[in-house]
């Protein structure tokens, strides 16, 4: 009996935003990356084709963070201590690009110097994160984006309280921002709208729609991003933006990752479970749409980039 | 080209001569006109209206103006430029201000048609000559009355109270056995007694009137509407805020602060107190007594019911939200506490759920969605936002707590719609220089219902905030500035306030804003996604509310408040809670009526789901997340 | 496709007499197209109506209920994706087991007993697949001495299938796997144990005509193997599989579908997928807590009701490290209330512990007005979650919006000094700077 496969016609698309300027394009990358252009929900080749894969980023901070769980102090070891080590590490462990996370005891100059030793220690392209505090995150982040004009960097983390100063800094030095709202798809929508008024183009906006980890909230996460890809292909442009999201950062703050001791016997081997648990809520979001997934460990990089290859390989 | 431009203003003619292009606006400027720009000459605001009674002008745009206005030669001086020679009548501006196709003015209140007393009216005043007694006839005084109402008013059966029968013998006297009765007749049961109200010492005219009072208790506001029962004729208008609105601007706090020990008692008196002045004044001002007032309708909604009765009201906060009465039975003023007349009949009319109550059903009634033959939908723009959707056929209906913002409470500069309230805002968008109109015409107080969504979509449209509501600092103007919550923005400076204090907008006052109306216009998105009528199939929007006597319906649609639809689809009613009440007041089948919608009345939990909350919190923007739902923003937007 | 609400109360009575337990009959109307009453409630509906109503109505993915001690079941999904509705039979997890294996008892028996609790709820596996490389017939034996799950079992014997069968009256067992050249045993089989007979075929097209002659032949009861040779072929089959039974209403394969992630690359990221793009059935090789535990959680969390109210899972949360001598806000688990007061708080970097009651995921207001997050609950919540033995400055702040519960907390916990805060998150780092020190 010959079925016929029903497919999906989207009037929508999603923007192809590329990350890291090469020598060529007036940075300084040996590639840059691209994401998006899809036009289909995810991996459905027979619908359309899938012009970029899904990547991969390793999270790498300024410092030697002192809360990191054992497993990733064993994984990353010595190389913690100089972020240009690190990333030269998350370089070979398979990173497409690096995120370097900046804290609060970094001054303007550390950040700009961290930010720089790490362009000049690999050729990936760079998402740098302030620490999380709005008047901080402006003090660190303008001046690295003035110091990398022209690379191409992602910076963030743009929330619709804290959005003005970045984009107008990103906007003026030739980078991206990420754009962040809480598990919530009209949120979502609404911070893109804002950034976009500001006259950011799309092509330079990545969507971070937040997740929860596996077992804290990834349901919601992974629905909003299913939600918000959908709403794209049906030919919403403020949601037609690849989506960035952290299951690296959710994951290892979870007890089922961070500790091995004094947790029940039905949760296993402590390693092999925290890898999994990493893994497994990167992959789910990887399924609803993920274009950019941020992760920590190295052997989670290493099945969650065999995982997207056999998902793009038709 | 020179042209020349002829300007009559105010019966004088004045000549200027200015080549070809020139914009009517500077014309008027060079011959020393001020015709004043509210919008900063952005076609935006209508304002700026003139008459071209010779001679032709081209007019960029007309997006104020009728055709009808534009037949009649009226063009907008910011937007219109000099082609040849030619006349211009400058009209004064209230003139304008009735012209703009976007103001929409509350429905008058006009005695319903065919009133007709006494026969639709359940009390009646009836003049009784009673043969005296005599040695004869020594037939004692009650059966005398009674032997007089079934002879001359065919009146079989008749109750009395025992304060009333303690009067008669005085009042029969007094009145020398000429006598006038006020009577109720049942309103049910015919079979039922018709009950004796009170006897008057002496003949009353016919046409003088007869007083009943229609009653709204909102959370926010009280309106009392005196009418004389004869005429049908509204008297007196009055209105203030609920007196328990210091106990909790919401009916949740109102119920829990009730829950507390002699918290109800207490409640229950401030609302009395505040029912009681309301009819006090109203009374004064047609030189009546509230004592003459022989019939009280009632409609508010549930919660204010319970609390005006003193019933407890906590059940109806809690899952499954159940009321104790939704249609209280008859009672008597005396026993409620309301100062009129102590044998008044208070009529609570009946509500449909803890959170949809008789305000709503009154609001129906007055609305005419009940009977209407295309799809309508009614919003109440309150504090507790209920809506209701539907025709002849059926009705559903919900309630979203949209908060008292647009009643002006909660809002830092908030006020009631009355003398001294801005009504009305437009900003200037080069200089953020503000044009306002207050209640009254004196110096401003503070900003009402309809002030505030002008000035917040004016805010909206000038890029004084963001799409979110964020005060944008990085525009540099002395009325944008950081303020105790955050930006802010001063409508109007000490020096021009009636307090000597700032009129501002702050961040506090834009997120109470937003929610409110996002809440609104989230309850009749949901409202019909459930019963899946698509919103377009809409034939008229109803708009009750307690906002002055009108409200721009562009404003609210360019805020997202009301859907983007024709504005001739849109009619302001203003309060039909008090309206429903006073039809209900006056003619007993209006009365039936309400009984009926109550039943047809489908109730919708709004919490039942996550839909209510998606649409809220798409609506939580301006004007909303989904902007194709707003196309003529996008091009105001645009422009 | 269904109808909506107001359709169908035109195919009602109109009447409003309540009988259906109703107030209206459009309620009652909007109550049947959310599918959560039956029409059967209503006396007096015509058969015209019922006919029409019926058709809207029937599920498009056959239920399969596989019975032993315990039951799984799969299928009567409705929609493509979760937030449309919900996915309701969550996907089941079988280990598969070898007849030849020594150590069979013992490891059914291990695997059998384990039981992992998350957030309240107790997991187990549901049952076991038996490949049979050895004596099929004393592997089942030997399993129901020690499990009283149901079982796959794995083979295309059909004597042995009958004889293993013959062992396990009263269940419903899975039969692995029919194709063109042995349906007709198999279904026979089926047909007789009232078995659950899976149909393999490396194409849609092949699938669609095994299921035809299958049910020719009498059995309703099918499961699909799409087959596949990796993670994105297998993705593509599922999803259309899916749409075509949904969408289409094409019945040859409104059927649920079972994976074999025990034969992929990356059995954990296989399974991963299979779980959340629509398998019924899923089979691992082997029993791993560190795996089992983690599919567990995500089959839970896909299958999660999305309508509920999002909520944050009650606790005490640390924001920027906080000490004993930092405050303790207190706030709801709904999840937006719980993400704005603590992004607020966290982008001032002043530490806090912040407690998150359960108030059923309603945000502040809602549920203190619902009766969900007052004194009671939150003087609770402070005791479940130990909240003192983390302090020496015993302070809370309250939510600004619930001020009034000041005066009841404070009698709750004499030994706190009950604080209140701003009624907006946006205030928060303000009054943390001014108010507490
Ligand atoms: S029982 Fe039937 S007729 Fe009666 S209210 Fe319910 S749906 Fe309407
Ligand atoms: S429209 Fe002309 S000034 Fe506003």
């Amino acid at each position: 009996m010959p079925i016929e496969i029903p497919k999906d016609k989207w009037p929508g698309s999603i923007k192809i935003v590329t990350i890291g300027a090469t020598s060529a394009e007036g940075g300084t990358r040996t590639k840059s990356i691209s994401v998006g252009g899809q036009a289909s929900m995810p991996y459905l080749h027979y619908e359309a084709p899938m012009p970029n894969k899904p990547v991969i980023a390793i999270e790498i901070k300024s410092r030697k963070p002192d809360d990191w769980s054992p497993l990733l102090v064993e994984a990353w070891g010595e190389t913690m201590a100089e972020p240009a080590q690190w990333a030269k590490k998350a370089d070979e462990a398979g990173a497409d690009i690096i995120v370097v996370a900046l804290t609060l005891a970094d001054s303007p100059e550390d950040a700009v110097r961290v930010v720089k030793s790490v362009l000049s220690a690999t050729g990936l392209p760079l998402i740098v994160w302030g620490p999380g505090q709005v008047e901080k995150d402006n003090e660190l982040l303008v001046p690295v984006s003035e110091a990398t004009n022209g690379e191409k960097i992602v910076l963030g983390i743009c929330e619709d309280k804290n959005y003005r100063t970045i984009v107008a800094t990103a906007m003026a030095n030739g980078h991206l921002v990420q754009a962040r709202t809480p598990m919530d798809v009209n949120l979502s929508k609404q911070l893109n709208i804002l950034i976009s008024d500001m006259g950011m183009p799309k092509e330079r906006i990545l969507m971070d729609p937040t997740t929860g980890a596996l077992g804290y909230g990834i349901e919601y996460g992974y629905s909003v991003m299913e939600r918000l890809r959908l709403a794209a292909l049906q030919g919403d442009a403020m949601t037609q933006l690849p989506m960035i999201v952290t299951p690296g950062y959710e994951t290892w703050k979870t007890k089922e990752s961070k500790i091995g001791e004094g947790v029940p016997e039905g949760w296993g081997d402590w390693k092999a479970r925290a890898i999994n648990w990493e893994t497994l809520t990167a992959i789910a979001l990887v399924e609803s749409g993920a274009d950019i997934v941020v992760l920590r460990h190295p052997e989670s990089v290493k099945r969650v980039k065999g995982a997207i290859e056999e998902l793009v390989t038709v | 080209m020179q042209h020349t431009i002829t300007f009559t203003f105010d019966d004088k003619p004045i000549t200027v001569t200015v080549p070809t292009n020139t914009m009517l606006s500077d014309a008027a400027q060079l011959a020393g006109l001020d015709i004043g720009q509210p919008c900063g000459g952005q076609g935006r605001c209508g304002r700026c209206a003139v008459q071209v009674t010779d001679g032709n002008v081209r007019r960029r745009s007309t997006l104020r103006l009728s055709p009808g206005d534009v037949g009649q030669g009226f063009a907008l001086a910011c937007q219109s430029v000099v082609e040849g020679d030619v006349s211009i009548y400058v009209p004064p501006q209230e003139k304008i201000e009735r012209r703009l196709t976007t103001d929409r003015v509350v429905a008058e209140v006009t005695v319903p048609e065919g009133y007709e007393y006494p026969s639709d009216q359940t009390v009646r005043r009836i003049h009784l000559e009673l043969t005296p007694p005599s040695m004869d006839d020594q037939t004692d005084d009650w059966s005398r009355l009674q032997t007089a109402l079934r002879l001359q008013a065919n009146i079989n059966k008749v109750n009395v109270s025992l304060g009333l029968l303690q009067t008669i013998g005085n009042v029969l006297r007094v009145g020398e056995w000429n006598v006038t009765a006020v009577l109720e007749y049942p309103l049910e049961d015919l079979e039922q007694p018709v009950r004796l109200i009170s006897l008057q010492p002496h003949h009353v005219d016919e046409y003088s009137p007869l007083w009943g009072c229609a009653i709204d208790i909102g959370t926010t506001t009280v309106s009392v509407w005196l009418v004389d029962l004869v005429s049908g004729q509204v008297r007196a208008q009055v209105a203030e805020y609920n007196g328990q609105i210091v106990r909790g601007e919401d009916v949740i706090s109102r119920i829990m602060y009730a829950n507390k020990s002699g918290g109800g008692q207490e409640l229950r008196q401030r609302v009395l107190d505040t029912i009681n002045e309301l009819l006090e004044t109203a009374c004064k001002r047609v030189k009546a007594k509230p004592e003459d007032v022989v019939k009280a309708t009632i409609a508010g909604n549930s919660t204010m019911i319970h609390l005006l009765l003193g019933i407890p009201a906590s059940n109806i906060r809690l899952s499954p939200f159940i009321t104790a009465v939704n249609h209280p039975p008859l009672m008597r003023a005396g026993d409620v506490g309301i100062n009129i007349h102590s044998q008044a009949s208070v009529d609570c009319l009946p509500g449909v759920a803890s959170y949809v109550g008789a305000d709503i059903t009154a609001g129906v009634l007055s609305s005419g969605l009940d009977v209407a033959e295309d799809v309508i939908l009614f919003l109440d723009v309150g504090t507790n936002g209920e809506t209701v959707l539907g025709n002849r056929d059926w009705l559903v209906t919900c309630a979203c707590s949209a908060g008292p913002a647009f009643e002006g409470a909660g809002v830092v500069n908030g006020m009631r719609a009355t003398t001294g309230a801005i009504e009305e805002v437009w900003v200037n968008s080069d200089t953020f220089e503000p044009t306002y109109r207050v209640i009254g015409g004196g110096k401003p107080k503070g900003i009402c219902g309809s002030g505030l969504i002008s000035l917040l979509s004016e805010a909206f449209i000038t890029g004084i905030i963001d799409k979110a509501g964020n005060v944008n600092l990085m525009k540099s103007s002395s009325r944008l500035r950081d303020g105790a919550h955050g930006g802010e923005y001063v409508v109007a400076w000490g020096t021009e306030s009636e307090s000597g204090e700032d009129i501002v907008l702050s961040r506090v006052d834009v997120d109470n804003l937003l929610r409110a109306k996002a809440a609104i216009y989230a309850g009749f998105t949901v409202l019909a996604d459930t019963v899946g009528i698509p919103l377009e199939s809409v034939s008229k929007v109803l708009i009750g509310g307690s906002f002055g006597k009108y409200i721009n319906v562009e404003k609210a649609v360019q805020i997202g408040l009301l859907p983007d639809m024709p504005w001739e689809q849109f009619d302001f009613l203003g309060n039909t809670s008090v309206r429903g009440a006073y039809y209900a007041l006056l003619d007993w089948r209006k009365r039936d009526q309400i009984t009926e919608i109550a039943k047809r009345m489908t109730y919708i939990e709004l919490s039942a789901d996550n839909s209510f909350y998606e649409a809220f919190t798409s609506a939580l923007f301006l004007p909303h997340t989904d902007m194709s739902k707003f196309p003529s923003v996008a091009s105001a937007l645009e422009r | 496709m269904a109808l909506a609400g107001i359709q169908i109360y035109k195919l009602l009575p109109q009447t409003n007499c309540k009988e259906c337990g109703f107030p209206t009959c459009l309620a009652f109307a909007m109550k049947l197209a959310a599918k959560q009453v039956e029409l059967s409630a209503c006396p007096y509906v015509s058969d015209a109506s019922k006919k029409q109503l019926a058709e809207s109505a029937a599920p498009p993915i056959r239920l399969i209920t596989l019975k032993a001690g315990s039951e799984v079941k799969a299928g009567n999904e409705v929609v493509m994706f979760r937030h449309e509705k919900s996915f309701y039979n969550k996907t089941g997890l079988f280990i598969r087991v070898k007849a030849s294996d020594p150590d069979l008892a013992k490891k059914v028996t291990a695997a059998d007993a384990y039981k992992v609790n998350y957030v309240g709820m107790d997991f187990s596996i549901d049952g076991f697949a038996i490949e049979a490389d050895g004596d099929l017939t004393a592997a089942v034996k030997t399993i129901r001495t020690v499990s009283k799950r149901p079982l796959i079992l794995m083979t295309k014997d059909s004597a042995l299938l009958d004889s293993s069968l013959s062992l396990l009256a009263g269940e419903s067992a899975l039969i692995y796997a029919a194709d063109a050249s042995n349906y007709e045993p198999l279904a026979d089989l089926a047909k007789k144990y009232k078995a659950a007979l899976v149909v393999k075929s490396d194409s849609l097209d092949g699938l669609a005509d095994l299921t035809k002659n299958i049910q020719a032949k009498g059995v309703e009861d099918m499961v699909l193997d799409l087959g596949g040779r990796n993670m994105g072929e297998w993705l593509a089959r599922s999803t259309q599989v899916r749409k075509l039974a949904i969408k289409s209403n094409l019945r040859a394969l409104g059927y649920p579908v079972i994976a074999f992630p025990c034969d992929a690359k990356d059995e954990g990221v296989a399974a991963a997928q299979a779980i959340a793009k629509y398998a019924g059935f899923v089979v691992l090789s082997e029993f791993k807590p560190e795996l089992l535990y983690p599919l567990l959680v995500l089959r839970e969390n896909i299958y999660t009701d999305p309508q509920k109210p999002i909520q944050v899972q009650p606790g005490i949360y640390e924001i920027n490290s906080p000490n004993p001598e930092s405050p303790v806000l207190v706030t709801t688990n709904f999840s937006i209330t719980y993400f704005s007061v603590a992004n607020e708080v966290e982008g001032s970097g002043l530490p806090a512990w912040l407690v998150v009651t359960d108030a059923e995921g309603m945000s502040v207001l809602t549920a203190w007005a619902a009766g969900k997050f007052d004194a009671e609950r939150i003087a609770k919540a402070i005791k479940t979650f130990d909240v003192a033995s983390k302090v020496s400055k015993k302070r809370i702040v309250l939510p600004g919006h619930v001020a009034v519960l000041s005066g009841e907390l404070e009698e709750e916990l004499p030994d706190w000094e009950i604080r209140v805060g701003p009624r907006e998150a946006v205030d928060l780092p303000a009054f943390m700077k001014q108010a507490l020190n």
